[in-house]
């Protein structure tokens, strides 16, 4: 077998350059701007097919007759000539700014020119991404990259951000998009286990990045087979140059701060309201509003005296705005240092950060330091080597979850007539020695105070390569990569927290430790024929990939004093636990990219995936790919439309797996968790499914790429449909079976969509303005879930609903309020025998019918840039947002958007309230506690569609004389601004928005007191040496 | 050509170093979970049968359980016009008002969790014959699955459909019967809900053999009395006196335990008793630092200042209730204040749960007694008087005793403890506006059930 592939390769190259007479030899360099040398330029002699190729050190050798004209081209620079003068020729090129010129980065070593590219990637440089006051990288992917949905969840530092390639194509299994990071696949699950998610990618500097790469469509993910159904972000460092080695510094600081205020009812407000609700109680069972044993002395003794200290009585209009609290102006610092240089044979990038962010809720606090070196050494003319490590500390001071008495943002549900403070002790609100039971809710500022949550994380992420030239074109490459998560998370809570931590009576602390080790190995072959008329890539090769993850907890109570915080001085250990669990991947794949005339171009691609996390009867998969293009400009005839420089047709069609369904989800399993007063005990945990498997996708995408007047207009207009079949549902069962849902392989849902991006340098003079937009509009559709019940989010009321976009809001429909006597109304909505509902209203919720109330995907996802420079001026000015998507308020709004239905703090727009029979509105009869209205339903369903004014940067760069004596390069000082506007009809902090205690893959959209994002002012200075 | 055995050396070489990483991959793959057993190796042997019971226990100690959200239910319920619910549990409020809907959280949590527990003991019966060390080990082993077995679907049909004296009990839906494990999921598991009878059937078959399986004492684990106990609860809904008479005889005759003399050292067992059970707890749950959730102590409970005391604060007790008890009662000072009333029964963090008390055996065996006019073990006077005495009471005559008498004391003694919405419904009294029958005192069968089963068929009113 082997001698039959080694036979077919020479036969491939057995065709020999011819050499023409009365040449001279001619050598030379080929250097970039920087004067770094580039490397595979290919120079030919013009109009002949005579050509070489630049080394490693960008040297060449030709023999060409003096006179003759040399075309050199290289992949990210422009073409040009150069005429033969003598023995000697160096050449410099300048980069390709063109869209249509830059190189994408396909997945294992491999490149393409976009000009040549059929699948469909969408790239992300790293000037987009430089010096943004962003956590983590996925969210620097929002509004950059077509097609790609990215969402914050909250303004909580460090935490997960959802991201979704081309629509959700999943249901119970994971959507977030498989992130590799210089060929490794990395760690990117939640290791946290307090507050929301954590996002892994935060450990990773965003400035290290050269680029990011999203592999959207099924003949760029195949090569990732069975994981590529969610799209692909493949993520590649910076790395040396050889040249003079560039020293770049930047430092930058400002503040941030919370991006809105919601407005709340004040102390007269408050009474007004709940004096009413009372009174209504009151005539509704015939006691006397001044019966002691009334609501209306309840609420008046019990409620607003008592928790008002017993300020209410003296000073009914003495009011507080527990934002004022919650919410703080926070400082930001980051400091960047990044070197980059090399020779011929070794080149290295080198970079270390700083970062301190201090969060606008009070309580949160992030800082990094990360440093990496990135080292390339050619050891000889057929092997060379690399090596990348990185190495991060992210500390993180973490903000409970949002569904937790300790958020900071659930204050806002206290009494305005609540003071800050305790009266008799000076000390926060239900601070001891004071009344613990006041305000009316624990106050998270003693959480904040007396109690700290600390996650701290060590990430190493190394890479080593090498690479053998075998035969002229065909090269061999090995790699290791190794992405080490060690995680320690302690917390200790002292004896002030008591009414949250009901546990720390005398102090709970708790210390856990995650260590997630990913090891994963690439090895391939790559095979380039360049010819006149046929260009060939084949790429083939293995990939295996082990993580485990390993955490250890232990908690202890009853400690001598809020001194000692380490669980060696608690007096009872009061938990332990040690746990493990593991994944692996084999697999095999190879790529072939062929190109003729240099008008079609043909690619393949596939691979086998065995997983651990697949069922006995189906471990093996198969992902095949294949895709086209037709550069349709290069034909003769499109000669007559001189104005399209460039025209491109591409399709592609393939199938792709998601294989992130959890690591045993086929064994039917028992779980020895169970025990009970100190005695160990096992249940039945998991029902089996021996046949269950990947999910598995097949995509279309129909896509063409133009270029108009000499390329100045760029642009991508593509259509995909995706089909994924096999779904893997966590199925409700009846709970009479002692389990509630079992996880099999059925259903599928589809997601069609549009993509448009396009690129334009609207002035090209002095003064340079050029605009990037990017839209897409997706239609996801669950086609078939066999009528299985798939429900969660808050109150479960995001659904799986067939005919529907996964995660549907699925509630009655509210409607309004019955101006006779107050109650709150809803449709029946009852399907009627000729298939219509039954419009008409009710006042008992019980006979409302729950229909699809709204839908938390957006319709539109859209972000446009506009980039201004006048000789040292530069301005960047970026939108972004979303549209046809809505939220859900219920959270938070069955509580303090309820008519007063409790004793919660409500916003001022129930001020609205139907008071008396006549009254139009649609806030119903205040009613203490007897609910009227502030029932799941469309009525905390609202619009979720944002247009933010995202960044901002305005920036000046210095050179000459003055800072050549300084000894720099260049100095740029910019002033910079995040979310600074937000267009939109969303009545609650942020549209964007997805509460962490509610988050799943279908649970989206959801608002639970969430903390918006923040609005961060930086003034940075950039310089080069 | 030397060159070219060069490069045939390196594509050796390469395809060695492939060859290498690739070898022996495929066999990696077979790896399994690490906290997690596979089913086919979880009962095989006494031990896994003796755990598999520990898991049925913990079950049974879910909050949404007997971890004591079944008793705050049958209080908020049951009990509404002397309990003033200020929590923002939307599900506890409607229950309180009784304007629950079908899609009630509790009402799903607790249906869920209750035929968990079933699960988990219908593992332990399955594998029953594992237990070989001794016939009176396999008996007790044996006895305390069909006990838990029996007290959830007790507490499932008395929540979740008609009492059993409404109508005719052999017709009215009562809930699904389910007395095997679950493997894998077929049409027989989508279940009907038996009748209301056959229901009250099972689990007075099932009480009845654990009665005769169980030993006298088993720890804090259910012994033959927590059974017999149980099956005087269910023929006193059941209304057969005689049988629940002679069920709670049993129990105070058989048992040994006795009244505390102390009221008050019946609660704080963990701030006070540091963690152990009172004898006259026939059955509880235990509540450690480490596992367990008192839901009593949750919604009924409060920080007093006591540490160790903590709580929502939801559940206020109105003043009309306090003035239930007499002046001299020391119950009456069982309340505590603090801008409203508090009861003093659940404060306790780590407090166990009771379940089944003597004093309820006792006060059971006097009325049924007095029912049937005999004097089984005792007079109901002297039963009746016993808790009264502890009380720090005066002791009633006969010409005071009657029907009211016994079951006030029943209700002042047992308050907050769960029974009222069962005494609302076997007493045939009135709640504010409801009738003892009125559908809006029966919780829904959860929304999620409906969804997906549809042999089910819901209560009415939902």
């Amino acid at each position: 077998m082997r001698r039959f592939f080694l036979h077919a390769f020479w036969m491939l190259l057995a065709i020999p350059a011819v050499v023409s007479a009365q040449s001279i030899t001619v050598k030379g360099k080929v250097t970039d701007e920087s004067g770094a040398p580039v490397s595979s330029a290919t120079l030919q002699i013009k109009k002949t097919n005579n050509s070489v190729v630049t080394d490693a050190s960008g040297m060449f050798t030709i023999t060409a007759a003096p006179g003759s004209v040399l075309v050199i081209s290289a992949v990210g620079y422009e073409q040009r000539e150069a005429t033969v003068t003598g023995a000697a020729l160096n050449i410099s090129v300048v980069t390709d700014a063109k869209a249509l010129s830059e190189v994408v980065v396909t997945g294992f070593g491999g490149s393409q020119i976009r000009r040549e590219l059929t699948g469909n990637i969408a790239r992300v440089k790293a000037k987009d991404i430089e010096y943004l006051p962003l956590a983590s990288v996925d969210q620097a992917l929002q509004g950059k990259a077509a097609g790609v949905f990215v969402n914050a969840q909250s303004g909580k530092l460090g935490q997960a951000v959802t991201v979704r390639v081309r629509g959700t194509s999943s249901i119970s299994a994971n959507s977030q998009p498989l992130y590799v990071l210089d060929g490794t696949p990395i760690t990117t699950d939640d290791q946290s286990s307090y507050g929301g998610d954590m996002n892994p990618l935060a450990d990773l500097n965003p400035n290290d990045i050269e680029s990011i790469e999203v592999l959207k469509d099924a003949s760029a993910g195949a090569i990732y087979g069975a994981r590529a159904a969610n799209g692909v972000v493949l993520i590649t460092t910076k790395r040396g140059k050889a040249g003079k080695t560039s020293v770049t510094f930047n430092v930058q600081t400002g503040y941030a701060e919370a991006t809105k205020r919601l407005e709340m009812l004040n102390s007269e407000q408050y009474a007004e309201l709940i004096l009413e609700g009372a009174a209504y109680r009151d005539n509704l069972a015939g006691t006397p509003l001044n019966d002691p044993n009334s609501w209306t002395s309840y609420v008046k003794n019990d409620v607003m005296d008592y928790y008002s200290y017993g300020e209410w009585l003296k000073d009914p209009k003495k009011t507080y705005d527990w934002q004022d609290v919650v919410f703080q102006r926070a400082p930001y610092q980051q400091a960047d240092l990044q070197i980059r240089g090399g020779t011929d044979r070794t080149k290295f990038f080198t970079s270390f950060q700083h970062l301190d962010q201090t969060g606008t809720i009070v309580g949160n606090k992030l800082s990094r330091s990360t440093a990496r070196l990135n080292l390339d050494q050619t050891v000889n003319e057929w092997l060379d080597l690399g090596v990348s490590l990185s190495l991060a500390r992210t500390w993180n001071r973490r903000l409970p979850d949002d569904n937790a008495f300790s958020n900071p943002l659930q204050a806002i549900a206290l009494m305005p007539m609540t003071p800050f403070l305790d009266p008799s002790t000076g000390l926060d609100a239900g601070t001891p020695p004071g009344d613990v039971n006041i305000p009316l809710y624990y106050n998270p500022l003693l959480t904040v105070k007396y109690g700290r949550f600390i996650q701290d994380v060590y990430r190493t992420f190394g890479n080593a390569f090498a690479q053998v030239k075998i035969l002229p074109g065909l090269t061999f490459k090995t790699e290791f990569g190794l992405d080490y998560l060690s995680q320690n998370e302690e917390n200790y809570f002292r004896s002030e927290t008591v009414r949250n931590q009901t546990r720390a009576v005398k102090g709970v602390g708790a210390n856990r430790a995650a260590f997630i080790t990913n090891f994963n190995s690439n090895s391939y072959f790559t095979y380039k024929l360049n010819r006149k008329i046929h260009n060939l890539t084949v790429t083939a090769g293995m990939q295996y990939q082990e993580s485990s993850s390993k955490y250890n907890f232990t908690e202890g109570l009853d400690f001598p004093s809020n001194s000692y915080t380490k669980i060696a001085s608690a007096a009872t250990k009061s938990g332990g636990s040690s746990s493990q669990s593991d994944f692996r991947f084999l697999s095999y794949f190879a790529r072939a990219n062929y190109t003729l005339m240099d008008n079609y171009i043909l690619a393949l691609s596939g691979r086998m995936d065995e997983s651990s996390r697949f069922g006995k009867n189906s471990r093996q998969g198969i992902f095949p790919a294949a895709s086209a293009g037709w550069i349709i400009t290069n034909e003769k005839f499109m000669s007559i439309l001189p104005v399209v420089s460039f025209l491109k047709l591409r399709t592609s069609y393939g199938i792709v797996g998601n294989a992130e369904i959890g690591n045993f989800p086929q064994l039917g399993l028992f779980t020895g968790d169970a025990g009970y007063a100190g005695n160990a005990g096992q249940r039945p945990s998991q029902l089996s499914n021996p046949d269950l498997s990947w999910e598995t996708t097949t995509q279309l995408d129909a896509g063409l790429d133009f270029g108009i007047l000499n390329n100045r207009i760029t642009g991508e207009i593509d259509y995909y449909e995706k089909q994924t079949t096999g779904l893997l549902l966590s199925v409700n069962i009846p709970a009479s079976t002692g389990f509630n849902s079992q996880v099999r392989n059925v259903g599928k849902l589809e997601n069609k969509g549009w993509e448009l991006v396009l690129n334009t340098q609207n002035l090209v003079g002095k003064l340079k303005w050029s605009t990037n937009v990017n839209l897409a509009i997706n239609r996801g559709k669950v086609i078939d879930i066999q009528g299985q019940i798939i429900e969660g989010g808050v109150r479960n009321m995001n659904r799986v609903e067939q005919g529907y976009n996964v995660g549907v809001f699925y509630a009655p429909e509210f409607a309004g309020v019955d101006p006779a006597n107050g109650n709150a109304l809803f449709y029946k909505n009852k399907k009627l025998a000729d298939g219509t509902r039954d419009r008409t209203t009710t006042s008992v919720y019980a006979e409302a019918d729950r229909i699809v109330v709204g839908d938390p995907n957006p319709d539109l996802i859209y972000g446009f840039t506009n980039n201004f420079s006048y000789k040292g001026f530069d301005l960047s000015i970026f939108f972004n947002g979303v549209a046809g998507n809505q939220n859900n308020i219920f959270g938070m709004g069955r509580y303090s958007s309820a008519s007063m239905l409790y004793e919660d703090n409500n916003t001022a727009d129930q001020l609205r309230r139907w008071r008396k029979p006549g009254d139009v509105t649609d806030i119903p009869q205040v009613r203490l506690f007897r609910v009227n209205g502030s029932q799941e339903s469309s009525r905390y369903i609202v619009d979720g569609a944002y247009m933010r004014l995202r960044n901002v940067t305005f920036g000046y760069t210095f050179t000459g004389d003055v800072l050549r004596k300084l000894r720099m390069e260049k100095a740029r000082i910019y002033v910079s601004g995040q979310n600074l506007l937000t267009f939109t009809k969303y009545p609650y902090w942020d549209p964007e928005v997805n509460a962490d205690s509610f988050d799943s893959n279908i649970a989206k959209g959801n608002d639970f007191y969430t903390p918006p994002q923040p609005r961060t002012f930086l003034v940075g200075i950039n310089i080069n040496l | 050509m030397k060159r070219n055995h060069t490069h045939i050396g390196k594509i050796l070489a390469a395809i060695c170093l492939a060859g290498v990483l690739t070898a022996g991959c495929t066999k990696r793959l077979d790896i399994g979970p690490y906290q997690s057993i596979s089913e086919s190796a979880a009962l095989n042997t006494e031990e896994d049968v003796m755990v598999t019971l520990i898991g049925a226990y913990d079950g049974l100690q879910s909050a949404a359980g007997y971890g004591g959200e079944i008793m705050v239910l049958n209080e908020l319920i049951g009990n509404s016009t002397n309990i003033q619910f200020t929590g923002t549990f939307a599900g506890l409020v409607d229950a309180w008002n009784g304007i629950m809907v079908s899609n009630n959280s509790f009402a799903t949590s607790t249906w869920a969790v209750a035929y968990n527990c079933i699960n988990r003991a219908n593992n332990v019966l399955s594998a029953i014959d594992k237990v070989t060390s001794s016939p009176a080990k396999k008996a007790s082993v044996e006895g305390e699955a069909l006990f838990l077995r029996a007290a959830m679907h007790f507490e499932l049909v008395r929540l979740y459909a008609k009492f059993v004296g409404d109508g005719d009990a052999n017709a009215n839906p009562g809930v699904p019967l389910v007395l095997t494990p679950t493997r894998g999921i077929t049409d027989a598991d989508y279940r009907p809900r038996a009748s209301v009878k056959a229901v009250y059937d099972q689990v007075i078959a099932d009480l009845t053999k654990a009665e005769t399986q169980l030993p006298s004492s088993n720890g804090f684990y259910a012994t033959k009395w927590a059974a017999a106990a149980m099956l005087a609860r269910v023929q006193l809904m059941n209304k057969n006196y005689t049988a629940a008479g002679a069920a709670a005889n049993r129990v105070i005759g058989g048992s040994g335990r006795t009244l505390n003399t102390d009221f008050k050292r019946l609660w704080f067992t963990f701030i006070d008793n540091g963690g152990s059970m009172p004898t006259e707890y026939l059955f509880g749950i235990k509540v450690t630092t480490q596992d367990g959730t008192n839901a009593l102590n949750t919604y009924f409970g409060r920080n007093v200042g006591i540490p160790g005391t903590a709580g929502r604060s939801d559940c206020k007790i109105r003043p009309a209730h306090i003035a239930l008890y007499s002046a001299n009662d020391k119950r009456r000072y069982f309340f505590l204040s603090g801008g409203s009333n508090y009861t003093g029964k659940h404060l306790d963090r780590y407090g166990d749960v009771p379940v089944i008390r003597l004093a309820e055996m006792i006060l059971t065996r006097a009325e049924c007694n007095f029912r049937n006019s005999t004097t089984l073990g005792a007079t109901p006077l002297a039963d009746v008087n016993a808790i009264r005495t502890r009380a720090g009471l005066t002791a009633l005559t006969v010409s005071q005793l009657n029907l009211a008498a016994i079951t006030r004391e029943r209700y002042l003694e047992l308050a907050f403890e769960g029974h009222s919405l069962p005494e609302v419904k076997r007493l045939q009294t009135t709640l504010g506006n409801f009738s003892w029958n009125s559908p809006k005192l029966i919780m829904p069968i959860p929304q999620r059930e409906m969804d997906v089963n549809k042999q089910l068929v819901q209560n009415v009113g939902y």
